[in-house]
């Protein structure tokens, strides 16, 4: 057991008590007085010069209050990384995808200003439309940009050694491709915001995002207001997943309603506008080669990427790196070459999902490392072992493993799973698999270029010392953040859970990047442990001038006063505390000094007392182009095991049980890593087996709902066996490093991996549908 | 998602029903369970100018045994159906379609009418009602009309049935011993799925000799409306049941059935697919005849 | 035209003119303030909207308010009494079930619906009655677990 009192343990989530009761408000669930709806007039063409916007009939519709399009909204560039501005609130001479946004409408209800706009009309040009990576760098491809040549957002060209010569010098060299489906959030609340201006032109800003600090500025910089003028507030959110951590339309098309109508504004994306918002997993086409010894060490990775973006860059930039960088570790490789390219198309625009930029590299190169394993002889756990790094490694491209707990959960879900038994021993059409997989805990460098702390934390103590506040603009949303931060308040005062509570998710609260590369709990966590040091401090030293004890020979455990040489006299506080506090009927009667009187004693003394934390890492990574992305202060690690039962006639894959064992440092809260891994090995499953955003020829997508986008339901998932190992990372709170996205590096590929020893068939192209695998069985059938 | 504005109408009786029907022929559309209708409206589909709601109407709701006959009313729910142990042991292939279709939620709002009425070619209830023989009873004002469902679909979304008219009931002869069915289906995942292909198959031995009297085998999500395969069902009629037989009938429903490719699945799949699912149901068919003695 | 109806929920008796095009959980959570009860897709598709409806776990966004006339609804603010929260609540919370929370009151009324009919369910039962509410965040696996533990 250990020795923490708070952290480390399962306790309840601070939120959801508000949750099993319906109590917990989410943005929709808010209203103003004098509220107007807000609607989005969106392109139905994937393509087209805009000839004229005539919004005077919806003007002139009884209950609408404004229409705005580009001329009062302006011609601001904006996105997520400033080197690819590359987006305005509304189209002012060409839409680029359908779901494009022209107009907005605010009116006195949603009915009212969905019927505005559509009496908006607008004239087109057609012009020719890519839809995909080959027709968007075809020769004489109509372009989307005419600042971005090639329709390329961005390219990468990177080499780490000397590929070519280890490649040659390898006694087995393996090239694959592989091909994922682009993704859609599809978490259960569609975003929305309210607006609201008050009087004196500040405005503040509702939304169901991740990240509250990029929407702050993004709405500042486009609305030309100071950052200071504009607050951003998140209420309780139904889950991101990275989609929601950028501004959107939505948020700015309302802020610029709320200003010109001088009433909140609302405005709430419908499930269809979801997945033409997009902004989720890209469609990535990997191609592999590795060069391995006779013994499986690793010599060399060459490795080429195409990504399908979609019509504007979002957080494309950062993502055509991940896909080359994350494959840095978590094995030994002193070689690799990675080129990659991120392709506009006349598509809904892609950014940052759960595992972001990685997750498709990672299942085909760990596909790529079983069918090597094979060809070696060697069991694919084996190959993994020669060659696993181990804590303080630093990979070729800079990345530095300052913890790597990747052998324990090799062997735990081996010993788990009982793979010794079933691998390659279970009958056809049973099969086992496994892989590996690390991931950042929070990027090393904020978006945007900038010495910025990446979070600050203020921990206040109630002035009658009972209750002690936690204030961040972190953002939780759904992950536990709050609880991760209340708990490592808690154990760091030295008090009980039940005595913190947590605000967050308010840029009124200080400076937080927000909920995305898993960054929380390592990086808020650091910010929120200094300021309850600091309060800490205050409280103590506060009570050795009042006791005439020094205030190292006293600590606080449990909500007490711990005196380390013996007993002491504080009758005095005490006396004083229940005088201050006649007519209460819970006067401290404990025969110990509570944490609740030391701290009153501080406040008498000092005034409030106010703790603040902040944190940013320190320069990380090398010195090439795009050094940067990968770098993170510690790397959380996992390894799975999925068994699989594939119906060899229907080509009907079911996964029946799998096993996950991640690193995540130091749990803070046991119950909520345990949560992370098996909604991760969820999301990893319905990527693997079922989830496809699809396009007609008109660039529309066709199943733009929860019927036909398919998530795994209840049925679905497997039974999830979750193992928590903890390597202490030296640079986390408390060791604390990331568990939010990690856990879904290995599912892909080991469900691959599965289905290759139930079938014998390597598919190398997701989903893996019944109808691709029964074409996969049915080929090799005939090949026989 | 709002819904467009229509006038609503809640009859209590099946000829109140029916009148309102009959007045406002051509513009008023029946409201069963609404999973497939209101869904419909809201993604403005359909934009009918009135719903005549059949959920107040108790005579609608009847499930019940008589004669060797098991009559469903049809605002019996999916759910009602998947439950009861009367289907279960009468019907069974009924009672996996329902156990099958969508999701709990949409199963407590779903009727059998409303699944037969809105004529999805993927629906899930029809291949078993077909391979049963089941008989429509279709009311208006012009009084009442029985159609064997297999002359009730007319393509995707349309029925014989009279603008005015509505299914009452759907009655099925409870098979007799030595007869059994099966129904499966395949779609995507494993709940709230459209289907990619489903298959019922019906067979009736004479007795312990076990020579097929009777055979139906209907194929859904491949044509459409639901198919009965003639070819499969000429190849099992008189012959004794055998995996051999079997894979030949299995492919004669393949040669019957009559696919299209969409987002869901392709042709060659669905074809391989019917195959695949007339085997299986027949031999849960005769699992269950032989257990019926 | 707004037509008068008379519905039950949670107990209590309300009296309100609604149009045929409303639906009940526009209802519930525009009318009637009860916005425990959310909306996900509208259309009947992820469950985060599942009422019970004269005790059946129904998607509200497919029923419209005119239909649930002189019925009884029960949502998600009606599970506490005055002894407290309903085991099924005290379950998910302590199981760790609840995530971001916007599935949890459609998945706690389907599981209520479920031990109602059935107190002691099996894994697949308990699987399957959850099977139209969707979960993006927990990979169902806590969730099955609360439902067990009520059960017991």
């Amino acid at each position: 057991m250990s020795d923490y009192q708070v952290i480390n343990s399962r306790l309840p989530r601070l939120d959801a008590p508000a949750k099993a009761t319906g109590r917990a408000v989410f943005i929709d669930d808010m209203s103003f007085p004098g509220m107007l709806h807000a609607a989005l007039l969106q392109s139905p063409l994937p393509h087209a010069h805009i000839v004229r916007i005539d919004t005077s009939k919806a003007e002139r519709l009884p209950g609408v209050k404004a229409v705005i399009t580009a001329k009062d909204a302006g011609l601001v560039r904006y996105g997520v990384s400033p080197a690819r501005y590359d987006e305005t609130v509304f189209c002012h001479d060409r839409v680029r995808y359908v779901g494009d946004e022209i107009a907005a409408v605010a009116a006195v209800d949603a009915e009212t200003a969905e019927e505005a706009v559509g009496l908006i009309q607008v004239d087109y040009e057609e012009l020719p439309a890519v839809l995909t990576i080959e027709a968007a760098m075809a020769e004489g491809a109509p372009q989307l940009h005419v600042e971005f040549p090639r329709n390329l957002s961005a390219e990468v060209h990177q080499e780490f050694g000397n590929a070519a010569d280890a490649l040659k010098a390898s006694d087995l060299v393996k090239t694959t491709t592989f091909k994922n489906k682009r993704q859609d959030g599809a978490f259960l609340e569609p975003p929305g915001c309210i607006a609201v201006f008050d009087l004196d032109g500040r405005l503040t800003l509702h939304s169901s995002t991740q990240a509250p600090h990029y929407v702050q500025r993004t709405v500042a910089m486009v609305l030309g207001l100071p950052v200071g003028k504009v607050r951003v507030v998140k209420p309780y959110v139904g889950g991101g997943f990275g989609i929601k951590a950028a501004a959107n339309t939505g948020e700015l098309a309302a802020c610029l309603l709320a200003r010109k109508t001088g009433k909140p504004v609302k405005f709430n994306y419908s499930r269809e506008q979801v997945f033409m918002l997009c902004r989720a997993r890209h469609q990535f086409v990997h191609r592999m080669t590795t060069g391995v010894k006779k013994d499986g060490t690793l010599l060399a990775l060459q490795h080429e990427c195409y990504l399908d973006g979609g019509a504007y860059s979002s957080f494309g930039i950062a993502t055509v790196y991940y896909a080359g960088s994350l494959l840095g570790g978590p094995y030994k490789l002193p070689n690799m070459k990675y080129d990659g390219w991120r392709v506009y198309t006349n598509k809904p625009t892609c950014g940052a999902q759960r595992g972001h930029g990685g997750v498709a590299a990672r299942a085909a190169w760990e596909q790529q490392l079983d069918m090597i394993a094979e060809e070696l002889g060697m069991d694919p756990i084996d190959l993994r072992l020669k060659n696993m790094m181990q804590a303080g490694d630093v990979t070729c491209n800079d990345l530095n493993m300052s913890s790597l707990g990747m052998r324990e959960c090799i062997e735990a879900v081996r010993n788990s799973s009982d793979w010794a038994s079933k691998k390659g021993r279970l009958p056809k059409g049973k099969g086992i698999g496994m892989a590996c997989g690390f991931f950042v805990s929070g990027a090393g460098y904020p978006i945007y270029r900038s010495d910025t702390y990446h979070c600050t934390a203020t921990v206040k103590l109630a002035e009658d010392g009972g209750t002690v506040q936690v204030y961040s603009a972190s953002a939780e949303i759904g992950q536990g953040s709050d609880t991760a931060f209340g708990m490592i308040a808690a154990e760091t005062l030295g008090v009980p859970l039940d005595s913190v509570r947590v605000m967050s998710g308010d840029t009124d609260f200080g400076v937080d990047l927000g909920a995305y590369s898993s960054r929380q709990t390592l990086m808020t966590g650091h910010a929120v442990k200094e300021a309850a040091e600091a309060a800490k401090r205050q409280v103590l030293d506060a009570l050795a001038e009042e006791l005439k004890v020094p205030a190292a020979d006293m600590d606080i455990r449990e909500g007490r006063i711990v005196f380390k040489n013996g007993p002491v006299d504080f009758s005095g506080i005490r006396n004083r505390y229940i005088k201050e506090h006649r007519g209460w009927s819970d006067s401290p009667q404990e025969d110990f000094l509570t944490f609740r009187e030391a701290s009153r004693i501080a406040y008498l003394a000092k005034g409030t007392i106010v703790g603040t934390g902040k944190y940013k890492p320190p320069l990380l990574g090398g010195k090439f182009k795009g050094a940067a992305v990968g770098t993170s202060p510690a790397y959380g690690c996992s390894a799975q095991v999925v068994e699989v039962d594939v119906d060899l006639e229907t080509g009907r894959i079911v996964i029946e049980k799998m096993t996950d064992a991640h690193d995540c440092g130091r749990a803070i809260n046991r119950t909520s890593v345990e949560a992370q891994m098996e909604g991760s090995l969820a999301m990893g499953m319905g990527e693997a087996l079922f989830e496809e955003v699809k396009f007609d020829d008109r660039g529309r997508v066709i199943n733009c709902d929860l019927a036909e986008y398919k998530l795994v339901t209840a049925l679905d998932m497997p039974p999830v066996e979750a193992i928590i190992v903890e390597s202490d990372e030296p640079n986390g709170p408390f060791g604390a490093k990331e568990v939010g996205e990690g856990a879904i590096m290995p599912t892909i590929p080991a469900i691959l991996n599965a289905v290759y020893d139930a079938t014998g068939l390597r598919i190398h192209e997701l989903p893996l549908t019944s109808e691709r695998v029964q074409a996969a069985l049915k080929a090799a059938r005939a090949k026989k | 998602m709002i819904l467009p504005k229509f006038e609503f109408h809640e009859p209590t009786s099946i000829s109140d029903a029916c009148e309102l029907m009959a007045r406002h022929r051509g513009e008023a559309r029946l409201l069963a369970g609404g999973t497939d209708l209101l869904v419909n409206m809201k993604k403005k589909v359909l934009n009918p100018k009135r719903l005549v709601s059949l959920g107040r109407i108790p005579e609608l709701t009847q499930v019940e045994r008589s004669n060797g006959t098991l009559w469903i009313g049809a605002g019996a729910t999916v759910s009602a159906i998947a439950a009861s142990a009367m289907v279960a042991r009468d019907a069974s292939a009924l009672g996996l379609g329902a156990r099958a279709l969508g999701t709990p939620l949409i199963r407590n709002l779903a009727t059998i009418g409303g699944n037969i009425g809105s004529a999805r070619p993927a629906a899930d209830l029809p291949p078993a009602l077909i391979v049963y023989g089941a008989v429509l009873v279709l009311r208006s004002v012009a009084g009442e009309r029985r159609l064997p469902i297999g002359e009730f679909f007319k393509g995707p979304g349309l029925t014989a049935a009279h603008e005015d008219e509505l299914i009452a009931a759907v009655v099925i002869q409870v098979p007799a011993g030595y007869a059994g069915a099966g129904y499966l289906n395949l779609g995507v995942r494993k709940a709230q799925d459209c289907n990619i292909v489903n298959v019922a198959s019906y067979l009736e031995l004479d007795g312990r000799a076990e020579v097929i009297r009777a055979a139906r085998v209907a194929l859904g999500s491949v044509g459409p409306t639901p198919l009965r395969s003639p070819s499969a069902e000429a190849v099992l009629i008189g012959q004794k049941p055998t995996e051999a037989l079997f894979d030949l009938a299995a492919d004669a429903a393949q040669r019957d059935c009559m696919p299209i490719l969409d987002f869901r699945g392709s042709a060659e799949y669905r074809r391989d697919m019917v195959g695949v699912l007339a085997r299986r149901t027949l031999t849960m068919a005769l699992a269950e005849a032989r257990s019926r003695n | 035209m707004k037509q008068l109806i008379r519905l039950t929920v949670n107990d209590r008796e309300y009296e309100v003119g609604v149009d045929p095009n409303t639906t009940l959980v526009d209802l519930l959570r525009g009318h009637l303030g009860l916005t425990g009860t959310k909306k996900g897709c509208d259309l009947g598709d992820c469950g985060a909207c599942t009422v019970l409806l004269d005790g059946k776990a129904v998607n509200s966004c497919l029923v419209l308010a005119v239909q649930a006339g002189d019925r009884t609804v029960q949502t998600i603010e009606g599970l506490e009494t005055a002894q407290g929260l309903h085991p099924l609540q005290q379950a998910f919370i302590e199981k760790g079930a609840i995530q971001c929370g916007f599935c949890s009151s459609g998945m706690i009324l389907s599981a209520k619906e479920l031990l109602d009919r059935s107190p002691h369910p099996a894994e697949p039962e308990i699987r399957r009655a959850i099977s139209g509410n969707l979960c993006r965040c927990t990979g169902y696996q806590k969730i099955i677990e609360a439902i067990k533990d009520a059960a017991r």
